[in-house]
C-alpha cells in the first residue's frame, strides 16, 4: 500500500475523479484500453506478447530490473487484476533512477571517441486537455499526426525502421502507439505481434532494454536513451544486429507520451 | 460513522453542479457562443475559450462509452468496495461523465451499455451522481433523447 503522502499527491492529481474512486494514470489508460478492446477487439491476448516480448530483451540486459526474471505467457495470464483490462505485467515499473542524453551540433559530435546517434526527424502532437472528454479513446492518439511530423522531416517511411523505443508506461501504449505510426492497421496488433515480431530474433525489435515495463521507468529516457545507445553500438549482448539476429540499426523510432494519451513526441534516430 | 472517501472539492466553477446534484438535478454546461456542450464544468469553453455559458439539465440517461474495473484500493475509503466499477457515461446530450457504475456486477458491465443516474446521498450535504442500468421494467421513466 502507498504511504500518506503518495496517497495524498494521488488524490490531489486525481482532482473530483478521486470522488469516484478513479486514480492515476493507471485507471485513465485502462479506460482508454478498454474502449479500443470494444471497438478494434484488441485485449489482453495482444498485450501479453507485448509484456513477454519485451521481457526477453531484458533478460538481456543485465542493469534491467527484471533480467534474471523471465515472463511466461502463462506467468502474465495467472497474474493478478490490477484495474481491469491490466493485469500486473501490464503495468511498468517504479524506479529510482536517470538517464541522460547530450545533445550538440553533429559538426561537434564528429570529432567525438563515439559515433553519435543523428537526430533525423521529430513530431509532437498534443490532441487533448481532457481524456476522458475525447470521443478518440480508442485512437487515433497524438502519435499519428506527431509520427507523420517526423517521418516528413526525415524524409522516410515506417518501411524503413530497423527497431523501435516505445514509451511504455502500460502494455496497451505500445500497440496503440506502434499501430498509430502506421505499422499495422487498426485492430491487427495481435496478428502482427504473432511470431515474436519485437523479441530478440525478430523482424520489428521493440524496446529493446526491457522498456519501462522490464528495464526501468525513467520516463520518456527510457526511449530515446535506448535508441542512442543501439544506434552508437553500446548495447553488449542485447545489441541489435547479428548477435540478436536483428537487423543493424541504421534507423531507430523513439516515442514518449505525456498524460493519458494526451500528448506525443516522436524522434528518428540514424547512424552517422 | 463518517463517510470515509474523497469529496468532491467545491469551487466557483463546479458549484452549479454539485448544487444540482442534491436536488437530484444532473446539470452540465453548454456553451452560449459555440453550442459545445461539456463536463466537467469549467470556467472557459474548452472549444472556443468563451466565458459565455448556459447550465442545462440532463434527463440522466446515457451509455457507458468505457469502464475500468479497479481490483486494487488506492485510497482506503475504497478498500470495502473492490472490484468496483469506474465509467466514463456519455449522456444522450453529448457530455460525458466520469462516475461509477452501480447496480451491476463488474462482469457484467459493457460498452455501449444503456444506463440511467441513481443518486448516492453521503455525508457533509453530498449527493453523488452514479448510474445503473435501465431496468427492463415498464414503468421506467426511460425516453430516448430526440
Amino acid at each position: 500500500m502507498s504511504s500518506d503522502s503518495m496517497m495524498q499527491m494521488l488524490s490531489e492529481l486525481s482532482g473530483n475523479d478521486a470522488v469516484f474512486g478513479h486514480f492515476g494514470a493507471l485507471g485513465g489508460y485502462a479506460l482508454a484500453a478498454r474502449r479500443a478492446m470494444h471497438e478494434l477487439g484488441t485485449g489482453p491476448e495482444t498485450w501479453k506478447k507485448i509484456a513477454v516480448g519485451q521481457r526477453k530483451w531484458a533478460n538481456l540486459n543485465p542493469q534491467a530490473m527484471m533480467h534474471d526474471k523471465p515472463l511466461t505467457e502463462t506467468d502474465y495470464d495467472q497474474a493478478k487484476w490490477v484495474v481491469e483490462p491490466f493485469r500486473l505485467f501490464d503495468n511498468c515499473l517504479i524506479t529510482d533512477g536517470g538517464r541522460a542524453v547530450i545533445v550538440t551540433s553533429l559538426e561537434r559530435a564528429r570529432d567525438l571517441k563515439q559515433q553519435p546517434a543523428v537526430i533525423m526527424g521529430l513530431g509532437q502532437h498534443h490532441p487533448s486537455t481532457a481524456i476522458a472528454q475525447s470521443d478518440w479513446m480508442a485512437g487515433p492518439t497524438g502519435a499519428r499526426q506527431a509520427g507523420k511530423t517526423a517521418f516528413a522531416m526525415a524524409g522516410i517511411t515506417p518501411d524503413d525502421v530497423d527497431a523501435c523505443q516505445i514509451y511504455d508506461c502500460f502494455t496497451y501504449t505500445v500497440e496503440i502507439t506502434l499501430q498509430d505510426y502506421g505499422f499495422f492497421q487498426p485492430g491487427e496488433g495481435r496478428d502482427w505481434l504473432e511470431g515474436g515480431t519485437i523479441e530478440p530474433g525478430g523482424r520489428m525489435p521493440v524496446n529493446t532494454s526491457g522498456g519501462q515495463l522490464s528495464e526501468a521507468y525513467c520516463m520518456g529516457l527510457t526511449p530515446i536513451a535506448e535508441g542512442a545507445m543501439q544506434i552508437m553500438d553500446r548495447c553488449g549482448e542485447r545489441q541489435l544486429g547479428p548477435a540478436t539476429g536483428t537487423k543493424p540499426p541504421e534507423i531507430i523510432l523513439c516515442s514518449d507520451n505525456g498524460g493519458i494519451l494526451q500528448s506525443h513526441s516522436s524522434v528518428l534516430l540514424r547512424r552517422m | 460513522m463518517t463517510y470515509a472517501k474523497p469529496v468532491p472539492r467545491i469551487n466557483a466553477d463546479n458549484r452549479a453542479f454539485w448544487e444540482g446534484c442534491r436536488q437530484h438535478e444532473l446539470k452540465f454546461q453548454q456553451c452560449a457562443k459555440c453550442s459545445q456542450v461539456r463536463w466537467p464544468p469549467s470556467d472557459l469553453c474548452p472549444q472556443c475559450h468563451s466565458t459565455d455559458t448556459d447550465w442545462l439539465s440532463s434527463k440522466g440517461f446515457g451509455t457507458v462509452y468505457t469502464f475500468a474495473v479497479y481490483h486494487a484500493a488506492f485510497h482506503p475509503g475504497f478498500k470495502a468496495d473492490v472490484p468496483y466499477t469506474v465509467a466514463v457515461v456519455a449522456l444522450d446530450e453529448g457530455p460525458r461523465l466520469l462516475t461509477n457504475i452501480v447496480g451491476c456486477p463488474p462482469d457484467q458491465v459493457r460498452c455501449d451499455m444503456p444506463v440511467e443516474v441513481t443518486w448516492q446521498e453521503v455525508d457533509e450535504g453530498i449527493t453523488l451522481p452514479k448510474f445503473r442500468p435501465i431496468s427492463n421494467d415498464p414503468a421506467s421513466a426511460y425516453e430516448p433523447w430526440p
